[in-house]
């Protein structure tokens, strides 16, 4: 182009996170792309078009930013496409019903950055997400991409760095909060070679996806957190297994491995250090289990992903029976920014035993829904009503859940709790990969105790007895609960039974596969009791204990429910008190969904 | 080194797992998927323990937890007998069919069943032992299948297996009696399968499958010149694979 | 297999060569044979034992307890209805249910012309845009049952 003259850029970032791609962002970024080949030379500015990973807003997708005028556009149709090219791209102007409507404030930010939902975050492991093009590796060697790694290789010693790691705080961020500094240690102090790394991409709680956003939208932190470690530990072999379903996770870890193997930052002797890894992508099966260590061990050695007994360490005796290394992916992406910053840096961040920052998949009924990452120790109430903006609708917030499957529900007398490992831990939940479900008023905490438990039943490896057998008889239990027929002393059963399986199991699985019932036992019993003893699901979930009424006082008699009903329960005349026939509905809901005024109550099972 | 278990004081090797120690000195701790010749498993979860070390206290089963450091072990506290009594309770639950697991439950005083829904016919607890019997004899014929609640112990595709030789150990190794064998006019029927057994050329006992017969010849190399049962050959090749089949079925 | 048997071998075998000879392979293996045919035949998992050298019982051990494997055919698209926690407290049952209704299947099943099957899985990894589905490879966020009718219809082959 014209080599005498600058003429200036802008980019254009187009999200294609798994979101956003469920909601077209990859035709309006072909459009856009085409739009930009046409354009002819001689004009003011050349648009450079990035197609980023996931901004964790995906509930607002399709997001296009554009730089460096930092303006942030949500919920882009391609039909916006032309007016977006035309007049932002071209020549900078706001296209002001585009901009992001923040939630706390109603109001209408320009930069994202303005808003509520950025301002208060902190972001490490989630630095390049949303800035980078996933797939070009110079996009991430631009941000100081790769700088740590020379650091390491060539400033450091692997004693160095393990030491840094461990003065740094750094506690793993897939599940039990393990100092990693010292798990590097005790692998490397083991003679044993070869040695592997290993990056837990299973992801398998059901209702968090940092793991996917972090692996899709900057795959390269992950795999120079890997390199620096197995340089620290004497590791020679590196692999990242990635869970199923994740397709766009493993072709954009798959490319970023090839890329850096060609710029030489995998392979041997890596930039002349003397130093060599490989580095393979291992597809899951779809097994939750696979998340637990020794499981995902299993699963890529080629085998049932069965865990075995731990009283030996992995870091002794791991893949094949060789010293690994396991860590999260959230954890290898903090790596490199350690090493870059410093453990002193790293370390002021956070609570006392908390370091860091940690990344959460912010979901369920709260208003901005998405992927968050904040400073460790706020409180629980600062990110759902704060970043989160609330309770979403006209519900009420009754509880938040965290750790998935193997955490617990939070109460709203908790709210204040600061989030840290230990803090929730405390609380009978955990923090685990870091999943938060908010949860309303019109939620069953007994359903979703009896939710966890079926779908540990299912994913349970069925090797240990109390797990196994044990899972199953507790959602037995619940099932019946859930339907009406639950007994005056199955919470006292319910508590034994939690006992073994908590004390007794083989896994980290079994372990921890009581604690959506305990802490719902803790803190919500009178649900259970209700159920228990009133036959009534207060929140109006169990549908066997619940039916719905009109209150007299409240309905307006505007037939909307009516209309919308689709078993044709109820009956009335505009303008005068609706009435629901129990004998027809099949308490869907759909009425009391539909009612503007508040007139369909829950109560308990019908009679009639 | 030293180890204290329920509060008396042993000897033991570095490394040795407590349920060796334990039963060398007359402690019983029960157990149900743990057998000398296939070892680690711990999936049964009857033989755990409480065990001090380092200021801490943790359950761990004692068939698979080695000694390497100084440790109390306690084999039958009140937690670990109320959370034995709820693993047998869960046990016979799921395998009511099978006398060993009846005879536990008596031992430890457990009532009927009233709560949960119980298969009356089902004997098999899923320790997993018969699985690994047939591994180690190197014909692997069957597998665990499923995963959680529904899992089993199944032939590939759940039909008569291709890879069975006949030999039993699989019904042998079971605690619970769960595998069924047949045997009548010189054929045993096992895992629906039908195999025809030789006799001995001494004494005309039925004693081997062909297949059995076929697996040592091709696959260990031991040829029988003569077909004679264990009782009637002493000594020889091939009574010392009979016998070491038998060791697994212990 | 839907293909003549030696054309289906043929496709086993190129797989096959992709991979060396090692048991770490085998899940792979497997799951690229899925992709292929969308379930394991019984003749490509022969195949796979004299390649590897791994009995059946193994085989048929991952088969069933890896939720990516199935033993039998799906459809030429699968639904699959997230039931993780975000969508389940967002009404994904409710989804599940009109797509039973519309097609007379239920999760595990095939509909009779082969066209579609159906499974709930646990979390897309798309939280914030629940409850969600994914046909194939295409995802649909923001689901309502009133939605489903329209999806199912403009799927087409
Ligand atoms: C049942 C089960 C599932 C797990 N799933 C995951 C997972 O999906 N991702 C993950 O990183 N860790 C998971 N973990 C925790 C891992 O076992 C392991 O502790 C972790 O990956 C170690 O890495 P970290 O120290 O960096 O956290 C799971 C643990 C259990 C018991
Ligand atoms: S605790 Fe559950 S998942 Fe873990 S080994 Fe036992 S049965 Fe398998
Ligand atoms: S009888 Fe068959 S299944 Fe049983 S151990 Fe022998 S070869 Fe294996
Ligand atoms: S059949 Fe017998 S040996 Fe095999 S798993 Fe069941 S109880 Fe154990
Ligand atoms: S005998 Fe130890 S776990 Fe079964
Ligand atoms: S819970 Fe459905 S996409 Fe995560």
């Amino acid at each position: 182009m014209n080599g005498m003259v600058q003429v200036p850029r802008r980019t254009v970032l187009v999200c294609c996170g798994t979101g956003c791609l469920a909601n077209n962002s990859m035709e309006i970024y072909k459009k856009l792309k085409d739009k930009a080949a046409e354009l002819e030379s001689g004009f003011p500015v050349i648009p450079v078009l990035k197609a980023t990973g996931c901004n964790g807003l995906c509930e607002r997708g399709p997001i296009i930013q554009v730089l460096p005028d930092d303006i942030f556009y949500c919920k882009v149709s391609v039909s916006d496409v032309d007016e977006i090219f035309e007049r932002t791209i071209l020549k900078g102007d706001v296209i002001e019903r585009l901009l992001y409507l923040d939630a706390s404030s109603g109001k209408r930010v320009r930069s994202f950055k303005e808003s509520e939902f950025y301002k208060k975050q902190f972001k490490i492991a989630l630095r390049n997400i949303g800035q980078i093009d996933p797939a070009c590796i110079d996009d991430y060697i631009e941000r100081g991409g790769y700088e740590a790694l020379k650091k390491a290789l060539f400033e450091m010693s692997p004693e160095q760095v393990i030491s840094e790691i461990e003065r740094s705080g750094l506690r793993g961020r897939g599940g039990a909060g393990f100092p990693t500094g010292y798990k590097w240690r005790q692998c490397s102090k083991t003679n044993d070679f070869p040695k592997y790394v290993v990056c837990n991409g299973d992801e398998g709680d059901p209702g968090a996806f940092m793991d996917r956003s972090i692996m899709e939208g900057d795959p390269h932190s992950v795999i120079e957190g890997m390199i620096i470690g197995a340089y620290a530990v004497g590791a020679e072999k590196g692999f990242i297994y990635i869970r199923d379903e994740y397709s766009l996770a493993v072709r954009n870890v798959s490319k970023a491995i090839e890329d850096a193997y060609i710029r030489g930052y995998l392979g041997r002797d890596i930039m002349g250090s003397g130093f060599s890894l490989d580095i393979e992508v291992v597809r899951g099966g779809g097994a939750f289990v696979c998340g637990e260590s020794t499981a995902l061990m299993a699963s890529i050695e080629g085998r049932v992903g069965e865990p075995r007994v731990k009283y030996i360490r992995s870091t002794e005796k791991g893949l094949w029976g060789k010293p690994t290394v396991l860590n999260n992916v959230e954890t290898w992406a903090n790596v490199p920014v350690i090493i870059t910053r410093g453990a002193e840096w790293f370390s002021s961040i956070g609570t006392e035993k908390s370091k860091g920052t940690k990344v959460f998949s912010l979901v369920g009924k709260v208003k901005n829904t998405g992927l968050i990452e904040v400073p460790m120790g706020m409180t629980l109430r600062e990110i759902i009503f704060g970043i989160g903006g609330g309770i979403a609708g006209s519900g009420k917030f009754k509880a938040v859940q965290t750790g998935g499957p193997s955490g617990g529900c939070i109460p709203e007398a908790l709210l204040d709790l600061p989030v840290d490992f230990d803090s929730l831990s405390d609380a009978g939940s955990m923090m685990g990969s870091g999943g938060m479900i908010v949860m309303d008023d019109r939620t069953c905490m007994v359903e979703v105790a009896r939710y966890y438990l079926k779908f540990l039943s299912e994913e349970s490896c069925g090797k240990c007895t109390p797990c196994r057998e044990g899972i199953r008889r507790m959602l037995e239990v619940l099932e019946d609960i859930c339907a009406g027929e639950g007994r005056e002393e199955d919470i006292e059963l319910l508590l034994e039974l939690s006992e073994t399986v908590k004390e007794a199991s083989l896994c980290g699985l079994g372990k921890t596969a009581p604690n959506p019932v305990l802490t719902t036992i803790k803190y919500f019993k009178d649900e259970y009791l209700a159920h228990i003893k009133e036959k009534r699901c207060p929140a109006g979930v169990c549908k066997k204990l619940t039916s719905y009424r009109i209150n007299p006082d409240l309905c307006r008699g505007c037939s909307l429910c009516a209309k919308r009903c689709p078993a044709g329960a109820i009956s009335g005349k505009q303008g005068k008190i609706y009435e629901i026939d129990q004998g027809i509905c099949t308490v869907c809901g759909t009425c009391r969904e539909v009612c503007r005024f508040g007139a369909v109550e829950v109560a308990g099972r019908a009679t009639e | 080194m030293k180890v204290i278990i329920d509060d008396k004081e042993f000897e033991a090797e570095y490394g040795e797992y407590i349920l060796d120690v334990a039963r060398r000195n007359g402690i019983h701790i029960p157990t149900l998927c743990h057998s000398d010749t296939v070892p680690g498993q711990g999936s049964c979860r009857l033989c755990i323990v409480e065990v001090y070390e380092r200021g801490k206290n943790k359950v761990v089963v004692s068939c698979l937890y080695p000694i390497t450091g100084e440790i109390k072990v306690y084999t039958n506290s009140e937690k670990i007998h109320r959370m034995r009594r709820n693993i047998i309770r869960l046990l016979a639950a799921r395998a009511p069919g099978s006398e060993y697991i009846k005879k536990l439950k008596e031992e430890y005083g457990i009532p009927e069943e009233t709560r949960f829904i119980v298969d009356e016919k089902e004997k098999c607890v899923l320790c997993g032992l018969c699985v690994k019997a047939c591994e180690k004899l190197g014909s692997m014929a069957i597998s665990t299948v499923n995963r959680g609640a529904t899992k089993k112990v199944a032939p590939p595709f759940e039909e008569p297996p291709v890879d069975c030789i006949g030999c039993a150990s699989c019904a042998h190794v079971c605690p619970t009696g769960a595998i069924e064998v047949r045997e009548c006019k010189g054929k045993r029927v096992i895992w629906n399968r039908t195999f025809e057994l030789l006799k001995c050329t001494s004494c005309g006992r039925y004693f081997i499958t062909r297949e059995q017969y076929e697996y040592m010849k091709n696959r260990l190399g031991i040829d029988m010149k003569e077909l004679l049962c264990d009782r009637c050959r002493q000594k020889s090749t091939a009574e010392k694979l009979v016998s070491l089949y038998k060791k697994l079925l212990v | 297999m839907r293909e003549k048997p030696e054309e289906g071998i043929l496709k086993v075998k190129s797989i096959l060569e992709k991979y060396p000879k090692e048991r770490r392979f085998l899940l792979a293996i497997l799951q690229d044979i899925q992709k292929t045919y969308n379930y394991l035949p019984r003749e490509a998992l022969n195949e796979v034992r004299d390649y590897l050298g791994i009995p059946l019982s193994s085989l048929y051990s991952m088969a069933t307890f890896y939720k990516a494997l199935s033993l039998k055919p799906k459809g030429r698209y699968v639904i699959k209805v997230c039931d993780g926690t975000a969508c389940h407290i967002r009404g994904s049952l409710d989804i599940v249910e009109e797509i039973k209704k519309q097609l007379s299947i239920s999760p595990g099943e095939v509909t009779k012309d082969g066209k579609f099957s159906l499974e709930t899985v646990n979390c897309l990894g798309s939280c914030a845009l629940a409850p969600v589905m994914v046909i194939n490879d295409k995802y649909y966020g923001n689901l309502k049952p009133a939605m489903v009718k329209d999806i199912l219809e403009s799927t087409g082959d």
